[in-house]
């Protein structure tokens, strides 16, 4: 048992280093070794660190960084947790559409948000010009405004957290609590809540890392309203010229460091305490029935969110797809973008069926290792556990245009083209590097389904002759299902989407979706771009509508088989 | 020790190979067994393997119309400027271009200064470009610019100031009447804002500029990452003055945006697309060919044609701009040297000075 957790501890570790250690050393080995010339190598460089504090850019994208994500992290953590609240423990109209709302803004990568954003909210925009919200634009392209769209595109990875987490009741301890009188206000706070914490660290790990590491939106909505943060600035650092890899190594470490503060606080608010409740006194909860007031009101703060969150930002990609002009003012009504979108000499449709393949290989690819991973992190009690779990924490705070560069660093070696592995140029290095950016966020998610599953269980299914496969196969894939699907989902629509990545990476003509839009964006083809948004946001949700159905359609067949007091 | 901790991380790496030595002499190698290359394979032997191309604008049509020219194939590789050379820096030790071409003639510079570039280009319509455009061929003759555009025409919203009162030159935008109505682009982002900076640097001193640019900044200038964010933010009114690339200036008119273009006294601030021939490249001749088919005046006139980037004074005789542009159009570029050597200096400052 022992041994053969440590074989697996160390594959997997040997897969990170090599998809994001070693890309991510070669991006930091330039602050002493600038060019990677060993010529060059000069400890004093390290010096550069304290210009953190000093050049004014940098000390700006710094707190700014930390502010947006503190704040964000914060904000999304109550808004989320309350909607898996509503969600998971009241019956209500439209309940699925919470649900719906989360995935959909899952999929859609944060610079598609951003641009929607910027449509409704800018000067010219749609708040202005169509509904006479003048105060918008100064309110969006503020710091609390910044907090607030961060907060309406980073919350469905809390809520889908949490609410995995709030499936399960843990009934017998309540009842106890109810049976020695306690409130129902009391049963929550003293029971549900703290067994919720490491769903709540989880959660709010993700929506701290997403933001910090976000460049999508930060750079989009940088774009008008003066904002830095460091994975702009890294951005900024690396596609300059001189390109100053240099600078990105230092700034990609000071990201890293945030994060290790925040894996910190994560480790000092769970301590040693276990939180695997899940036995034979749990049950899966069941929404309760409203009075008719209560319903109405709870219907409309759900739906009235929903419109927020998505609506906006979709709505006004929808509205600019048929715009003549780039400012709404000058709106008038054409088909022209769409036109445009499926003309014979556009390459759109092949830019979505490359940038498909490589998320259904991503996911694929990502579940195997993530899985193995959280295995890991959860049961084993190999030496290398803490070196994996940082390791995958660190993949999801590196920027993806870190990870790209060092991926060149790493994949283009001359010494490899004998040896078949010169996979720059080619598309198997986005597969590697889009696995890389998928994994963590597929991992962080089992783990927290994990967690609610006691070691207790899978020592009795063993003594009962049950192998490594079959244990996997009947005690834990089935209790982790659901997360399994959300994990796979959201690693599949997360790639789809990865701009960073592939922009700096992809091959000569092998055109990604992400690319597309975001060239057309910039070169102010805006309804070009929405238009795409929306053709392809329709084919990627459809598919991945039917796969949700189609990955729990064992499930459903199964019924209540687990929610009968298992 | 150091050296054997640089050593021993390089190993893990995989990078050895990327040492200065090392470096030193595969280039050495890789020039020797590129003149070999020339002198044993023929241009058809070259042209097996399609040429790849780097550069920012044009790659919708440079394939088909290089193609239809000379029957060689072109692989694009398209990205803005500053992705472009970064792409080029992260690739130094292995290099997998051999043309770049693109409107940053400074950055360009700066690969020849490191070697990276090849020198000594011979092509026949090198004859055809124009007097402007001969005298920025470097002696060595390792780059040949394909055009110019302004980098930053004064563009004001119509609807805002009057004619009489709108800026005329770029020393009218200090004005304090301007305050927090001007904008431009990010010269560490965006490529053809880089020449505008430079221009000012050049013009009127390392001193003389920043003073210009203090002062704006003290008027309150607003500095985007790119050209179309400026002309997101004219085209909400947030800003009513811009230093913006003619392009983009002239697509706001075409989309019916109420502004006016001006050309500044003296010129604008100019940006130069230039054509170099990697130093490693083993496609020499099938290079030669591409820069001699960017010089050939049928050629520049289809990018001015159908280009989207198609706002540019040609390099070569016998090709007509496009009508709705100045006639005169007149431009100032920046010196290369001085552009090239204080490129990172400039724009650190300016990055800088724009955050506080």
């Amino acid at each position: 048992m022992r041994n053969r957790d440590n074989r697996i501890s160390t594959i997997v570790f040997a897969i990170l280093v090599l998809l994001v250690l070693l890309p991510l050393l070669a991006v930091l080995f330039q602050i002493v070794c600038p060019g990677l010339d060993l010529a060059k190598f000069d400890l004093s460089n390290l010096s550069i660190l304290g210009d953190v504090f000093a050049r004014p850019l940098w000390r700006k994208a710094f707190l700014n960084s930390l502010a947006l994500a503190a704040g964000t992290t914060a904000v999304a953590l109550l808004v989320a947790g309350a909607m898996a609240w509503i969600r998971t423990q009241y019956r209500f109209p439209g309940a699925k559409l919470l649900d719906l709302t989360a995935w959909v803004l899952m999929i859609i990568p944060s610079f598609i948000l951003a641009q929607g954003w910027v449509y409704f909210s800018a000067g010219n925009g749609i708040a202005k010009a169509w509904f006479g919200l003048s105060w918008m634009s100064d309110y969006v392209f503020s710091f609390p405004g910044l907090v607030t769209v961060m907060t309406l595109c980073k919350w469905p990875m809390a809520y889908i957290t949490i609410k995995t987490a709030l499936e399960w009741e843990p009934i017998r301890l309540m009842h106890a609590a109810h049976m020695n009188g306690a409130s129902a206000w009391r049963v929550w706070k003293d029971i549900q809540l703290p067994l919720m914490l490491p769903a709540l660290c989880s959660a709010a790990m993700l929506i701290f890392m997403d933001t910090v590491g976000d460049y999508g939106l930060s750079s989009t909505i940088t774009a008008v309203y003066s904002f830095p943060t460091l994975p702009y600035t890294i951005y900024s650092a690396i596609c300059n010229s001189p390109a100053r890899f240099d600078m990105a190594g230092v700034l990609s470490l000071c990201l890293m460091v945030l994060i290790v503060l925040a894996m910190f606080i994560q480790y000092k608010a769970m301590g040693s305490k276990r939180y695997d409740f899940l036995d034979n006194g749990t049950r899966k909860s069941e929404p309760r029935e409203l009075t008719k007031g209560k319903t109405v009101v709870i219907t409309l703060i759900a739906g009235g969110f929903c419109i927020i969150a998505l609506g906006v930002p979709i709505g006004s990609s929808l509205i600019m797809s048929f715009s003549s002009a780039i400012s709404i003012e000058g709106f008038s009504f054409t088909l022209e973008n769409y036109q445009s979108v499926f003309a014979s000499d556009s390459t759109l449709l092949t830019g979505i069926a490359h940038s498909l393949g490589l998320a259904v290989i991503a996911a694929g690819i990502g579940l195997i290792i993530a899985f193995c991973c959280a295995y890991v992190l959860t049961y084993s009690k190999s030496p290398l556990k803490k070196a994996i779990d940082m390791t995958t924490l660190i993949a999801m705070a590196v920027p993806g245009v870190v990870l790209g560069v060092g991926y060149i660093f790493v994949w283009n070696q001359k010494w490899l083209v004998p040896l078949g592995l010169h996979l720059y140029g080619t598309p198997a290095i986005l597969v590697l590097a889009v696995v890389a950016a998928a994994i963590p966020l597929i991992n962080r998610v089992l783990v927290a389904g994990m967690a609610k599953i006691p070691e207790s269980l899978m020592t009795a299914a063993e003594m009962q002759g049950a192998g490594f496969i079959t244990k996997i196969r009947t005690v834990m894939l089935p209790l982790l299902h659901n997360s399994a699907v959300s994990a796979v989902l959201s690693a599949f629509g997360g790639s789809i989407f990865n701009l960073a990545i592939t922009t700096i990476l992809y091959p000569p003509n092998w055109e990604t979706l992400p690319v597309w839009i975001s060239d057309s964006y910039n070169d102010l083809k805006f309804g070009q771009a929405a238009a795409a948004t929306i053709i392809s946001g329709i084919c990627i949700i459809t598919i991945m509508f039917l796969l949700e159905r189609l990955l729990n359609m064992g499930s459903r067949k199964k019924g209540n088989a687990y929610g009968n007091n298992s | 020790m150091k050296k054997y901790f640089a050593l021993a991380l390089a190993a893990l790496l995989g990078l050895a190979g990327c040492s200065n030595g090392t470096s030193e002499v595969s280039d050495s190698a890789t020039t020797t067994t590129s003149e070999t290359t020339a002198q044993t394979s023929s241009i058809e032997q070259q042209a097996s393997e399609p040429l790849t191309v780097y550069l920012n604008d044009f790659d919708a049509i440079i394939p088909d119309l290089f193609k239809e020219k000379t029957g060689y194939d072109v692989e694009v590789v398209v990205g803005n400027g500053a992705e472009t050379m970064s792409r080029i820096s992260a690739e130094a030790s292995n290099p997998q271009w051999d043309v770049v071409w693109l409107d940053s003639m400074y950055d360009i510079q700066n690969l020849n200064s490191e070697g990276m570039i090849m020198t000594d280009v011979e092509v026949d319509n090198a004859a055809n470009l124009t007097d402007e455009f001969a005298s920025l061929v470097p002696s060595d003759k390792s780059f040949y610019p394909t055009g110019a555009h302004a980098a930053g025409v004064i563009v004001y919203r119509n609807d805002v100031w009057s004619e009489e009162d709108a800026p005329k030159s770029y020393d009218d935008l200090t004005d304090p009447k301007y305050a927090d109505a001007i904008g431009m682009a990010d010269p560490g982002v965006a490529a053809p804002a880089y020449p505008l900076a430079a221009y000012f640097f050049d013009e009127k001193g390392m001193d003389g500029g920043m003073d210009y640019f203090t002062t704006l900044f003290e008027n309150g200038l607003k500095v985007y990452p790119k050209n179309p964010q400026v002309v997101e933010a004219m085209a909400s009114g947030e800003i009513s003055i811009a230093m913006l690339q003619e392009s983009n200036a002239y697509s706001m008119l075409a989309e019916g945006e109420p502004i006016t273009i001006i050309w500044p006294e003296g010129g604008a601030a100019a940006s130069t697309r230039v054509a170099a021939i990697c130093s490693q490249t083993d496609q020499p001749d099938v290079a030669k060919a591409f820069v001699n088919f960017l010089l050939d005046p049928e050629v520049q006139q289809a990018l001015i044609n159908t280009g989207d980037e198609g706002f540019f004074t040609p390099s070569v005789d016998g090709v007509t701009t496009k009508e709705q542009r100045d006639a005169s159009a007149p431009l100032a570029i920046a010196d290369v040297v001085f552009g090239a050597e204080n490129e990172a200096d400039i724009k650190a400052w300016f990055a800088d000075y724009s955050a506080q």
